[in-house]
């Protein structure tokens, strides 16, 4: 039974930037943001970032992690508020992940989804609706 | 050239439609660290965010045109969103179009919203992907 305030087993992730390059070779998004210091620092960012996608995906496996069939995943949607800086050494950037349902009804819950790394927001209104049986 | 709000409208559709392959799901799941069994196998689904990749081959074309003048290099993604009215399957023959919904200015930075349209070849819908991105147009 899926109720309001029920909190999905946390998740820790950590980037190195072996992931960054992975993920760029995967996704086929190259932006040099992701693994080249200069062209970060060209953009003003404080060094190399993890593509925000990959931070969202990571997100997203709190939430299929916890359902049953990943198909039930109806809506997802996050807004990147800091970039995640993954520095170039053997410990990356580490991010927590926790998420609670806020709404039951017709069927689905939506939850709500925290990232953080070290003290920081990294996503912000980052929220998945799933289908309930 | 440079973007602005009368280009709002503007369609951009992928070159050509994706062939979605097992492997390249279990790649993609495997790169963002997910051991899921959903997607793996020949019945295999792909990773919500997958939808992404689909759709940035109608993205290549939006930075193609030439009159909005914009470089991949100097975009940040600022915000995502999905709605799913089914999984990507492997199998699927994927029609991905993406359209300009929102260009607001502020200085050298523009911050840009589009919409994608994924749907099967045969025009089955799968997802839509609401993307708002910000491009510097500032030198360094």
């Amino acid at each position: 039974m899926i109720e309001v305030g029920t909190e999905l087993p946390p998740l820790q992730v950590t980037l190195r930037r072996e992931d960054l390059v992975r993920y760029a070779g995967a996704s086929g998004d190259f932006n040099p943001i992701h693994w080249n210091d200069r062209m970060a620092a060209a953009l003003g960012l404080p060094g190399v970032i993890a593509h925000g996608m990959l931070t969202m995906a990571s997100a997203a496996r709190v939430v299929t992690d916890w359902i049953e069939d990943p198909a039930d995943l109806v809506e997802y949607g996050v807004r990147f508020t800091k970039p995640v800086v993954v520095p170039d050494d053997d410990k990356g950037a580490t991010i927590t992940f926790s998420a609670k349902v806020d709404k039951v009804g017709d069927g689905l819950a939506e939850i709500d989804i925290t990232a953080l790394a070290g003290e920081e927001k990294v996503l912000g209104r980052a929220r998945a609706v799933v289908r309930v049986r | 050239m440079t973007i602005d709000a009368t280009m709002v409208g503007r369609s951009y559709a992928a070159a050509e439609s994706y062939q979605v392959g097992r492997e390249k799901i279990r790649e993609f799941a495997d790169a963002i660290g997910d051991g899921n069994p959903a997607y793996r196998g020949d019945d295999a689904i792909a990773p919500p965010t997958f939808a992404f990749v689909l759709g940035s081959r109608a993205l290549e074309q939006l930075l193609n045109d030439e009159e909005l003048g914009l470089r991949l290099d100097r975009i940040v993604h600022g915000a995502q969103k999905f709605s799913y009215t089914r999984p990507i399957k492997a199998g699927d023959d994927i029609a991905a179009t993406a359209t300009l919904t929102t260009v607001r200015k502020a200085g050298d930075v523009e911050v840009i919203m589009y919409e994608t349209a994924l749907t099967t070849v045969d025009g089955e819908p799968i997802a839509t992907s609401t993307s708002t991105i910000s491009h510097n147009r500032a030198e360094a």
